[in-house]
């Protein structure tokens, strides 16, 4: 499958954080055999390995969390309308009026209500409305919905892919899927005999909830000789701080920080310049918002690389990257499995 | 249950010195278990084995300590300076009845002229009526821990109110089914954590989950719920069953645990409602992603006024916790 094909198909499965699960038989049709195995462990974590067919291989773990940010239904109101908290960070100022899939017993459409501008209170028209007051319209009656629609069923947006000029495609949970279909693409296309190790690629669950994410169990199990997180970044607009903004169509980013590995890192720039491929430095002063920090103490710990995409209008349902980006980050990861110099550094 | 709850919740149990509760949770629970022990943190933890092939490892958690306060500093006046230790509500401790670890009853009272909107520990005192800074450290010393003064009384025939419900209700429970399960064969390992420091931040789970490395988890703590008036609107209230946790601040529970729980409180009629928690968090984050990780669920006890002195609890709740897990374990392939 074409990249572009497989960044919208991955994106539209419903991963919202804790129904990862429910996409697992789906992703593996989507994967035709590419991976020597594919599990998923106690808390969610979908793991594929490329074996690299060699004597006691270094074991390289790649991590882009498979989880999305979405909604869960917490009520049933009067006149059918359902209530929800916010799974993850939610972009709460675009949430009214958007279209959004119930996932109770069966798939619903839904709209988020929104309060005409004319109906408001003087002064409330610009505030957002806090999440525990929104509710969702899908014409059912309450009678009908409660039967549907159980209490903790997952909301999240109705995917919907546009492409843009230049390269550019928008649509939803490209934070972190766009990232796993270059892995999955990338990793597809490299032969055993060219892997520096045997790659483990976590696709991991519950980065988007919780402090301690999936990756912390699923690398505590595999004790990697080093990994490489790649997450998603903020892409560069005319609203947004220069600082911790990248260019689009500028290659990934590539994070300095107390904690990630600075030999890694700089090792990995160093392939970068080798290897003609666009990055830019980011400097994450404390940490990263990335799954790094649970690798950094998990076990032994492990020394990681972090990576980022640049995407524009992050936690929306329209986020937008740039294909060349996502090109160069799939030729970087293949580098960086096969790379000879990262596994002596590295391996034990 | 009502007497072990009373019993549990009469000793102070601040975190980080949790050795006399659990010197009685170790006492009560000892005829129901193969084995008790201690762990390095202050963990208490009771094994019962069992005897099926391909057995599994259930954890079940309740945490044993309590919040309080700790002694920082004692002025010349004789009055004591204190750091909070948990997240107490201030606006309800104010004036409060207060006791150390060593038996020393104070009054715990704010500088005067602070709004109580304006509320913080550090204007916070303990009078213990010491006449001056000598007299008082003849009684308490920096380092020393007091609590609310703990009480239990029943309001109706199943509701109860005191301190600290938080958790000592979800020890009961624990205990209940340790007691319901002692006689019978068991296919799984089945272990009894009392944690230690979930107040201060999950902490002792952690060490805990991570030595026993089970595949099941459950953890049994208070939860608040919608139907205090002016509540934040929630869909759980007290004396509606036991709280099947599907999601909390910290937390989002394994979706086979949920619905596992919640056919069986069906088919069985044990009473039971689902809980979606937007604030707060409980050892169950814990517990699910330390070590390798483990399918993880929480069963709450509905709670009114959680970390006043006056928490409020339905006992049936409680024992819909207990007869939903036991059940819960026997189904379990």
């Amino acid at each position: 499958m074409e990249l572009k094909e497989l960044i919208f198909s991955l994106c539209s499965l419903m991963t919202v954080s804790s129904f990862e699960e429910g996409s697992f038989d789906e992703l593996k049709r989507l994967l035709n055999n590419d991976f020597d195995e594919i599990k998923q462990d106690a808390v969610g974590n979908i793991i594929l390995l490329r074996k690299c067919n060699k004597e006691n291989p270094p074991k390289i773990l790649v991590d882009t969390h498979f989880d999305e940010i979405g909604m869960m239904v917490t009520d049933v109101k009067e006149g059918g309308f359902l209530s929800v908290t916010s799974i993850g960070g939610l972009d709460r100022s675009i949430l009214q009026a958007s279209d959004v899939v119930i996932y109770g017993k069966e798939k619903l459409r839904g709209v988020i209500a929104s309060t005409p501008p004319h109906l408001r209170g003087s002064g409330d028209s610009d505030k957002t409305v806090p999440i525990d007051e929104l509710l969702i319209d899908t014409g059912y009656s309450k009678e009908e919905i409660c039967e549907l629609v159980p209490i903790g069923s997952a909301v999240g947006f109705a995917p919907r892919y546009t492409e843009l000029l230049d390269g550019c495609i928008a649509g939803k949970s490209f934070d972190d899927k766009a990232c796993a279909a270059v892995a999955l693409h990338a990793l597809s296309k490299i032969s055993a005999d060219e892997l520096a190790g045997d790659v483990y690629l976590v696709l991991s669950c519950h980065e988007e909830t919780v402090r301690i994410g999936g990756i912390a169990p699923a690398a505590f199990s595999l004790d990697p000789d080093y990994a490489m997180v790649i997450d998603v970044n903020f892409a560069r607009t005319p609203d947004t701080p220069k600082a911790e903004t990248l260019e689009l169509k500028g290659g990934v980013s590539i994070a300095h920080s107390p904690i990630t590995d600075r030999r890694l890192t700089l090792m990995t720039e160093e392939l970068c310049r080798s290897k003609d491929i666009k990055f830019a430095r980011v400097a994450a002063p404390s940490t990263t918002g990335t799954n790094t920090p649970a690798l950094n103490l998990v076990g032994r710990g492990v020394p990681t690389v972090d990576i980022g995409l640049p995407i524009k209008s992050m936690h929306t349902y329209n986020e937008i990257l740039n294909l060349e980006d996502a090109e160069t980050l799939g030729a970087l990861l293949r580098e960086f499995v096969c790379s000879n110099e990262i596994k002596e550094a590295f391996a034990e | 249950m009502y007497n072990t709850l009373k019993t549990l919740c009469l000793i102070p149990s601040v975190s980080g010195r949790e050795t006399a509760v659990s010197a009685k949770l170790s006492e009560i629970i000892s005829p129901y278990a193969d084995s008790v022990f201690t762990d390095n943190m202050g963990n208490l933890i009771a094994k019962k084995e069992g005897k099926g092939e391909n057995k599994k490892k259930i954890m079940l958690c309740a945490h044993m300590d309590e919040i309080g306060f700790l002694v920082t500093y004692i002025q010349d006046n004789g009055f004591i300076r204190v750091s909070s230790v948990g997240g107490i509500s201030l606006v309800a401790a104010y004036a409060a009845g207060v006791v150390s670890e060593k038996g020393v009853h104070g009054i715990v009272i704010c500088e005067s002229g602070v709004k109580s909107s304006d509320f913080s520990a550090d204007k916070f005192i303990i009078d213990i009526g010491a006449k001056n800074k000598k007299d008082a450290e003849r009684r308490v010393k920096i380092g020393d821990f007091f609590v609310v003064e703990p009480s239990l009384r029943r309001l109706t025939s199943s509701r109860v109110s005191g301190r600290p419900l938080d958790d000592r209700v979800g020890c009961a429970v624990l205990i209940s089914i340790a007691e319901a399960l002692s006689e019978k064969e068991l296919a799984h390992d089945v272990y009894y954590v009392f944690s230690v420091q979930e107040e201060v931040g999950c902490r002792g789970a952690k060490p805990a989950s991570f030595a026993i490395a089970p595949d099941y988890a459950l953890i049994y703590d208070v939860t608040g719920t919608g139907d205090a008036e002016g509540a934040k609107p929630m869909a759980c209230s007290v004396g509606k069953g036991a709280a099947i946790k599907i999601k909390d601040s910290s937390v989002i529970c394994h979706r086979e645990v949920v619905e596992m729980l919640t056919e069986i409180a069906k088919e069985k009629k044990i009473p039971y409602q689902h809980e979606i928690l937007t604030y707060g968090g409980t050892d169950t984050s814990s517990v699910q992603m330390t070590g390798m990780g483990c399918k993880a669920g929480a069963l709450s006890i509905p709670t009114r006024y959680i970390h006043t002195q006056n928490e409020l609890c339905d006992l049936n709740d409680a024992k819909a916790c207990a007869d939903l897990t036991v059940e819960f374990i026997n189904q379990l392939k």
